[in-house]
Order: structure tokens, then C-alpha cells, then sequence
């Protein structure tokens, strides 16, 4: 009697085990499924991170290749200016001396549009004559990278 | 045997994961664009030896004082560059500013 119930014992403790144990797989099951949601999303939103982080860095080298094609096109103008105060040996002060109208013309003129291109850089924007402008006689000489952008010179 | 079986069964537990994300956008800066420039034209005269005297006697007869600060031919290339310069710069600075309100407020951009 005393060894069927040593047994009865050791059967009743195994089913309640068994059970326990199945219940504990259940719930670390639901676990598991719940931190495979949160790794798919987090997998997710890591490549979202580096798409954004891909687009950023492209955005940077735009910026950059932009500003260093403004920072060449200002300096070309400015070798422009040069170019009209020196250009074969170019004088300006006999020049004025000898037809001394024409050149003060010229230099209000260039002043006006001079003038002009301050304020393009400081943000106004640019007319409609300004933007359609392709001809020589038409854009700015003084400014043309700025003042004129469907200028290309010829 | 109940005790043991349930002792070593929690042994091995799997631990629910935890993440924690907060994420809180700076305030933007919104400053407002400045007002761009609106210049007043210069009216350059020549004076030369020869026709100084006309000069004055035009100024005088416009009513403005027969005064003129001068400059020589050198002088007046390098205030042109000088001005070309500080152009150049003013550009270079707004569109770097330009850029980055581009870069780190990329909706300001869209509703402008």
C-alpha cells in the first residue's frame, strides 16, 4: 500500500511538472514571438536609419559640389573684372582722359548693374528680363553667374 | 521532484525585451530671412585736367555744391574689386545659410 502510494506520489508530481513546464514553454513562446515583432521592427526601422543616413550623405555632397561651383563661377566673374580694367595693357585713367563722356557712360552703367548684383546677393530676386536672359546685350555683365542663370557664355 | 522540476524549469527563462526610444526634436530657430537690399544708384563723374573747371561750373549751375571726393583710375579698379569681393561673399554667405535651413529644416523649405 505504502509503495503504491510512493508511486501515485511520483506520477501526480510528474503530470503537475509536465503541466508547469508545458505552461512555461507557452508563455516564454509568447515571449519569443513578441520579441521577434520587436526585432523585425527594430531591423526595420534600422534600414530606415541608414536609407535616411544614405539620403543625408548625398544631400551633403550636393551641397557641397553646389557651393564649390558658386565659390568658381563668383571668381571667374571677379577674373572678368579684371580682364575689363587690364585687358591688352588696357589703361582705364588714359582711356577716361581721351574720351572722357563715353567712359563715365560706361562706368554708371556698370556701376548701376554693379549695384544691382549687391542686391541679387543679398536675396532679391531676380525680374523676368533677368532670368531669360541668354544674349550678351541682354544679362549683367557685371554678374552674370548670379544675375543671369540661362546665360551661357560664348 | 515537484520542487526540483519547478526550480530548474524557471532557471532558464526567457526575458521579454525591453526597448526604450524617446525622441525629442529640437525647436527649430525660424529667424526671419533679412530683407534684401535695395541700393541707391552712384552717379560717377570724370574729372581730368581739362575739364574740371566745366565740371564745377555744371555742378554749380545744378545747385549741388561744387565739392567731388576723388579717386584715381587705380583707386577706382580696386573699390570696383573691393565691392565685386564683398559681393561675392554676401552670395557665398546666404546660400551657405540657405543651405543649411535646406538641410536641417527641409519642411521650412517646402512651405516657403
Amino acid at each position: 500500500m505504502g509503495i503504491r502510494l510512493f508511486f501515485i506520489g511520483i506520477f501526480i508530481s510528474a503530470l503537475i511538472g509536465a503541466g508547469g513546464y508545458i505552461f512555461k514553454l507557452q508563455k516564454d513562446n509568447t515571449i519569443l514571438k513578441a520579441n521577434a515583432v520587436k526585432l523585425e521592427s527594430a531591423v526595420s526601422e534600422q534600414k530606415t536609419l541608414i536609407e535616411n543616413q544614405k539620403k543625408d550623405f548625398e544631400e551633403l555632397l550636393d551641397a557641397n559640389k553646389k557651393m564649390n561651383e558658386l565659390v568658381s563661377v563668383l571668381k571667374k566673374d571677379l577674373e572678368d573684372l579684371d580682364k575689363r580694367f587690364n585687358k591688352k595693357n588696357r589703361d582705364v585713367g588714359k582711356l577716361a582722359i581721351q574720351k572722357t563722356e563715353s567712359i563715365e557712360r560706361i562706368t554708371n552703367g556698370a556701376s548701376a548693374l554693379a549695384t544691382r548684383c549687391i542686391e541679387i546677393a543679398s536675396g532679391s530676386p531676380l525680374t523676368e528680363a533677368e532670368k531669360n536672359a541668354t544674349k550678351k546685350s541682354e544679362i549683367n555683365s557685371e554678374c552674370p553667374s548670379i544675375a543671369n542663370p540661362n546665360y551661357i557664355p560664348y | 521532484m515537484l520542487i526540483l522540476t519547478i526550480f530548474l524549469t524557471s532557471c532558464s527563462g526567457v526575458k521579454q525585451l525591453e526597448i526604450f526610444k524617446q525622441e525629442v526634436p529640437r525647436e527649430k530657430l525660424n529667424l526671419n530671412t533679412p530683407t534684401p537690399l535695395e541700393l541707391e544708384n552712384l552717379r560717377w563723374i570724370i574729372i581730368t585736367s581739362k575739364n574740371a573747371d566745366e565740371v564745377f561750373k555744371k555742378l554749380e549751375e545744378q545747385g549741388i555744391d561744387p565739392v567731388l571726393w576723388g579717386l584715381t583710375d587705380k583707386d577706382f579698379e580696386l573699390l570696383a574689386k573691393n565691392f565685386a569681393r564683398i559681393r561675392n561673399q554676401l552670395k557665398i554667405t546666404n546660400d551657405l545659410l540657405d543651405k543649411y535651413k535646406e538641410y536641417y529644416e527641409p519642411e521650412v523649405k517646402k512651405d516657403e
